[in-house]
């Protein structure tokens, strides 16, 4: 029976391979971090060249491999094909894809249902619905071929709660959800473990300034932990669920939220007191 | 750009930590990664059926092997007078927990009309009140430190079996203490709960056959989880790097829960 450090070690041999979409900045770049640093070779992808390339050299420098970065757009269905097979023909296998790439709504932002545009309601189905189908679709075949592989799907916390001001966006991590499980119990005859992390609100860099700091502490204030969840608390998470030492999960859902989810039938901080009991 | 305080995920070194319940093989296992993750564990039995208590003791010597403090006690979950008089002396003997695993259980299968009123005390004494119980003199002993709390539950909590109402709802509890607590808690201290699955020691599963037991094959994974599955979230939960999950209940269930 392996111990917990070699279940969490990435480095092989042979060395994992994994693929971070949206992997540029903010959880994505912090998850791609802790893979890498697990041991795992990394490919990152994402729509802005620029800042995909410095992400890239920060990662090689950090870890002294080499890191690639494939430019994608995963609303389009052959820049996830060609990611998917760029990635193998460079590193000949993969064995983890962590599907994060994800967008706001956008210009629909605020609206309600029935005011949105087409686009507007495309604008991020496209991005984290269709994107997380494609490169999963892509991955498969793949994995299939191995008998081996690991696929994480990143949601988040307005899919599982109504969220009138972002329609679009809470319905597309709805769907990542369950895409999450419908795939899982598909391909689990293929030793393909496909499950999800659902973050809460969290700030995707730290505060740059005080300002920005204020924000962030005045925005924790309405989570049960009392702050927002820092992008590199996701890395350890992903690490597990993209390691050995999650073999028996596969279709679970893990929140990250401060606690948020688990409440959310009342103000933050509330206390129901009808005895007169309550310490404050 | 400032940096952030990060913390190791599965790294325990210096922390103390408490598991209670050995009637199933996840005490040990959890016991022993927390153990080789760099904690010190204090082990307590359930119950005070013997087996129970010699399998504490047990994973005591296992963890007192690996060169970490130790201490092993036979408790009686269903007293909570026990629980708080061998809290007390595990936090003056060992040290105060940073982290509390509640691993006590207690099955029974049987059909509504044949379960009697004190089969279905004893279920929820052991599996629910006991981790209320736990928790709220944990929480006495903590005073202003900040901690973990962790329930090992199971699937049954959230999904129906027949001949189970007694142990399912117990277990069912169990989540609405996680969330409860975590609400009440916060920040001090984070509390989550872990369901298994169909694991290789639970009672009813069946043969080891995927030809010969159907419900084998209604396992996605197509074979029953292991005890030592079930530690590396452990670890990873009780660490500082977890300090933004609470209130949560994890699946480890090889899918077993997501299908129709």
């Amino acid at each position: 029976m392996s111990t917990l450090q070699e279940q969490i070690d990435l480095s092989g041999p042979p060395r994992r391979v994994a693929i971070i979409t949206g992997g540029s900045h903010g959880l994505g770049l912090e998850m791609a971090r802790t893979l890498a640093l697990a041991g795992a070779d990394i490919c990152i992808a994402a729509r802005g060249v620029d800042r995909l390339e410095q992400a890239r050299q920060k990662l090689q420098a950090e870890i002294e491999r080499e890191v690639l970065a494939i430019p994608t757009d995963v609303t389009d269905s052959s820049s996830c094909s060609n990611l998917i097979q760029k990635t193998l023909s460079h590193f000949e296998k993969l064995d983890i894809l962590v599907n994060n790439a994800g967008i706001g709504d956008g210009p629909g932002r605020g609206k309600k249902v029935w005011e949105l545009s087409d686009d507007e309601w495309q604008n991020s189905v496209a991005v984290n619905l269709d994107g997380t189908f494609y490169c999963t679709r892509s991955a498969i075949p793949v994995m299939q071929q191995q008998q081996s592989g690991i696929i994480l799907n990143i949601a988040s916390g307005m899919g599982m709660r109504a969220t009138p001001q972002s329609p679009g966006y809470a319905a597309s991590k709805a769907g990542v959800i369950n895409l999450t499980e419908t795939v899982s119990a598909a391909l689990a005859r293929d030793n393909i473990r496909v499950n999800c992390i659902t973050p809460g609100l969290v700030a995707q860099q730290p505060a740059s300034s005080s300002t920005e700091k204020q924000q962030q502490l005045d925005r924790g204030k309405f989570i049960t932990a009392g702050r927002l969840g820092e992008a590199w608390e996701l890395g350890p998470l992903a690490l597990f669920l993209c390691s050995d030492a999650s073999s028996y999960v596969t279709g679970a859902n893990f929140c990250i939220d401060g606690g948020g989810l688990a409440g959310g039938i009342a103000p933050t901080g509330y206390k129901p007191d009808i005895n007169g009991v309550n310490d404050d | 750009m400032t940096e952030w305080e990060r913390h190791a995920g599965f790294d325990l070194s210096s922390k103390k930590a408490l598991v209670i319940g050995f009637s199933n093989p996840a005490g040990a296992a959890i016991a022993t990664s927390l153990a080789e993750a760099g904690a010190h564990v204090a082990t307590a039995s359930s119950t005070l059926d013997g087996d129970e208590v010699m399998n504490a003791k047990r994973a005591s010597k296992a963890i007192k092997a690996l060169g970490k403090q130790t201490f092993s006690q036979g408790w009686d979950v269903t007293l909570p007078v026990n629980i708080q008089v061998g809290l007390r002396q595990i936090c003056k003997e060992f040290g105060c927990p940073d982290i509390l695993i509640y691993n006590a259980d207690f099955a029974l299968t049987k059909p509504l009309l044949k379960t009697t009123d004190t089969e279905f005390s004893k279920v929820h004494q052991i599996n629910l009140h006991g981790a209320f119980a736990t928790a709220r003199s944990y929480v006495r002993e903590l005073k202003e430190n900040s901690g973990k709390i962790i329930f090992v539950s199971n699937i049954f909590g959230s999904r129906g079996l027949s001949n189970m109402a007694a142990y399912s709802s117990a277990k069912a509890g169990i989540s609405g203490l996680t969330a409860s607590l975590s609400q009440e808690l916060a920040p001090q201290v984070n509390v989550n709960c872990i369901a298994s699955g169909w694991m290789d020691w639970t009672q009813g599963r069946g043969i080891n056959s995927v030809e010969d037991n159907l419900l084998l094959r209604f396992i996605p994974s197509r074979r029953f989880g292991e005890a030592s599955e079930l530690s590396a979230l452990t670890v990873l939960l009780s660490s500082e790097a977890a300090n933004y999950i609470t209130g949560q209940t994890f699946t480890i269930d090889g899918g077993v829960s997501t299908h129709l």
